[in-house]
């Protein structure tokens, strides 16, 4: 009776024990060796050497286009993240409505979002081409421009492209987190506040938006983190040029290890990206949760 | 039942035994050596591992030529094999052979092998000498030469006949010639093409300094990028581009955007390697074009670039006869030299040979290499065996893009220079 019981409690860890693995070597033993790597000094060759204390830090927060790059991420995180997850919400608003090809509509949505990221960016770096580019060449044969546009003429539109492309692939992600918590409002709240008079933007503020709360916040944070995170846009597009004015940490942590062999100081601002995330989604997560409990 | 089990077992466990020795017995004879290419274009796998050569290919023919060496042989992207190689040397493993563009990191680690130790001498002896000194740090030879390619000026001729100018060799003639095709065309096809990207942005450097007396080293050796000359070699570059003789964005499009413009007829001049008639054939564009030295700027000479890449061995202590590796090291070289071989995968590539003895063949297949090969004696090469050239290139790099987008190229440079000799 009692192994019984024993056996039974151990179960659930039996069942976790492979997700429990896969984590374990693929997340965390990673992060530890990038701790370790970060206060070692590493050569040009990558031969790992002694305990370099804190000096890959202060490389790495020295380096002149640091200041750049966490202002472009700032703003990366920031557009990318607000701007998908305001339009993304509309857009689910729009797609919850009843309508004829609601369900096409549904699907071509998700195309973006289905598509490598990769693909995604060159085939926006083909639209927007000066020389060839499909968007000169429709204006142009529409008769809407008389000469091409050069679309990306500074290395400030540049950046505003990237980001553009960044929020157009991850609105989809947010309307069908969305559109997964508006499905599962009862009808009947809506009927209800109507028979009381109220209005569209009323029933948004106090139906829609507190019940769609728990997915929003969802998509918010894994959205922080996938966006951070996120390496083929800029790269595709840019690679960071010209000179580190359009990096991001992620891509600028890349070219630090393997086109600088800065590998010291690569680890070290991974390591500092980590802690900012960790830190961002630490703090949502605490603010959100608390609100869903007071409102419990 | 059970005693016949256990004698089944215990035979079985006999047998195994007897196999596990055979096993080692042959590993013992074999040498296996580790061998990463890098890749080149689409023929490279099928030349070394597929059926590229004459139906067979590299790694069969070699272990059948070469009974006792077994080759383990991977060929693997230039985007990856930086990685792949860092990797290998950070968990100990470093392969035997390494075909790749840089050695000097390697070198000054102590992880290389000196080219005496395995290099047979008649081999040795064939490589051009102006290509073997390139890869001398501290008297020692650490690397020999795989293939070269030299960079050219190609032009369209079909629009210098149209517009009615010539080649320019000077830069003042450059100027002359961009703004005539601009007047001609109205605008509609970029006279110049300029790469200052991450990908290349130190042939660019190389291009207008070294055409201004200038250059990355001074005349004894020492950085010297903020010097005078290469601070107005740049800034003419840059007056190219603020005049709208060029493409209209440096910093992000690579010569190979450069290339597909040039063989779409929207580029009327590119430095480009001697590859580039292929690459225009590949894209389908028949384009009428010749090559020209690179313009220099008045009373200069003008300097082709050109650009090596390297084979080299890296030390194994763990392995037990030395000799015996560094002998088939050296077999290894000189199969792969074998005119008999070497000469298709030059030309299969489209590069430049590095070694005396296949010009010959290649020079009787196809009569332009020869004034490739004259190029190639006065070209210049970039400072490969100094410890600081990675920093080098990409600190030219970003002096460029931020002088392209504002900034002072004296300044940049100055800063570089700093950095470099404190």
């Amino acid at each position: 009776m009692n192994s019984k019981k024993r056996k039974r409690s151990l179960e659930p860890y039996l069942w976790l024990l492979p997700s429990i693995l896969l984590i374990g070597i693929f997340v965390v033993f990673p992060i530890i060796i990038v701790f370790r790597l970060s206060f070692s000094e590493i050569s040009k060759a990558g031969i790992v050497g002694g305990f370099a204390g804190l000096d890959n830090y202060k490389e790495a927060v020295s380096l002149p286009a640091f200041p750049t790059v966490m202002k472009n991420t700032f703003w990366w995180v920031l557009s990318v993240v607000g701007l998908s997850t305001l339009l993304g919400f509309i857009a689910a608003l729009l797609l919850n409505q009843k309508f004829k090809g609601r369900k096409i509509a549904r699907s071509i949505l998700i195309f973006p979002w289905a598509t490598s990221l990769v693909i995604q960016a060159s085939v926006w770096n083909y639209i927007i081409k000066y020389e060839y580019g499909s968007l000169n060449n429709v204006l142009l044969n529409l008769g809407i421009i008389r000469q091409a546009v050069n679309w990306r003429s500074s290395y400030q539109i540049e950046f505003v492209w990237e980001c553009a492309v960044g929020i157009f692939v991850t609105i989809p992600f947010v309307t069908f987190c969305v559109l997964s918590g508006l499905q599962s409002i009862d009808e009947a709240l809506y009927e209800s506040a109507t028979v009381d008079g109220a209005g569209f933007w009323h029933k948004l503020f106090s139906i829609t938006l507190p019940l769609v709360r728990p997915s929003l916040s969802v998509s918010t944070v894994l959205n922080i983190i996938y966006v951070f995170n996120s390496f083929p846009i800029v790269y595709t597009m840019t690679k960071g040029a010209p000179a580190n004015k359009t990096d991001t940490m992620i891509t600028f942590l890349y070219m630090l290890n393997f086109y600088d062999r800065k590998k010291g100081p690569a680890n070290a601002l991974s390591v500092i990206g980590f802690l900012i995330l960790c830190f961002c989604a630490g703090i949502y997560m605490i603010t959100v949760m608390r609100k869903e409990e007071e409102t419990l | 039942m059970k005693k016949l089990t256990s004698v089944l077992l215990s035979a079985a466990m006999v047998m195994s035994m007897g196999m596990g020795t055979a096993v080692t017995a042959s590993a013992e004879e074999d040498i296996t050596l580790d061998v990463i290419i890098c890749q080149y274009g689409p023929n490279t796998n099928e030349w070394f591992l597929g059926s590229g050569m004459d139906g067979t290919n590299f790694v069969d023919k070699f272990e059948a030529e070469n009974p006792g060496i077994k080759l383990n042989l991977d060929v693997v992207s230039w985007n990856d094999v930086y990685t792949e190689v860092d990797t290998r040397l950070a968990n100990n493993n470093a392969p035997d052979i390494l075909n790749i563009d840089v050695f000097a990191n390697y070198a000054n680690e102590g992880l290389l092998l000196p080219v005496s130790d395995y290099c047979p001498e008649e081999l040795y002896d064939d490589f051009f000498p102006s290509f073997i000194d390139q890869s001398v740090i501290d008297g020692t030879v650490w690397a020999v030469p795989d293939l070269a390619s030299a960079r050219a000026l190609y032009y369209n001729v079909d629009i210098f006949e149209e517009v009615g100018i010539e080649v320019p060799t000077t830069w003042a003639e450059l100027e002359d010639a961009c703004q005539a095709i601009i007047d001609f065309y109205d605008g509609e096809i970029y006279p110049w093409g300029i790469d200052m990207t991450t990908d290349e942005g130190q042939a660019a450097f190389a291009y207008y300094t070294w055409g201004n007396g200038g250059g990355f080293v001074d005349e004894n050796g020492e950085w010297a990028v903020n010097s005078e000359e290469n601070a107005e070699a740049i800034n003419f570059a840059l007056s190219l581009v603020d005049n709208g003789f060029t493409n209209p964005n440096p910093a992000t499009q690579t010569r190979y955007d450069l290339q597909d413009m040039f063989a779409a007829g929207k580029l009327a001049m590119v430095i480009a390697p001697n590859s580039l008639p292929t690459y225009v054939a590949d894209k389908g564009g028949e384009i009428n074009m010749a090559t020209a030295g690179i313009p220099a700027n008045e009373g200069k000479t003008s300097s082709s670039v050109g650009v090596m890449d390297r084979v080299m061995a890296f030390k194994d202590d763990s392995a037990p006869d030395q000799d015996a590796r560094n002998e088939a090291i050296g077999k290894f070289l000189t199969f792969f030299y074998d005119p008999e071989n070497y000469v298709g995968w030059v030309s299969m590539e489209g590069f430049l040979p590095a070694v005396y003895s296949a010009v010959e063949s290649l020079v009787a297949a196809d009569p332009s290499f020869g004034a490739w090969l004259n190029v190639l004696d006065s070209c210049q090469f970039y400072p490969t065996a100094k410890a600081e050239w990675d920093q080098v290139k990409q600190g030219v790099i970003a002096a460029e893009q931020n002088a392209l987008t504002g900034a002072d190229i004296q300044e940049e440079l100055d800063a570089l220079q700093t950095q470099l000799v404190g």
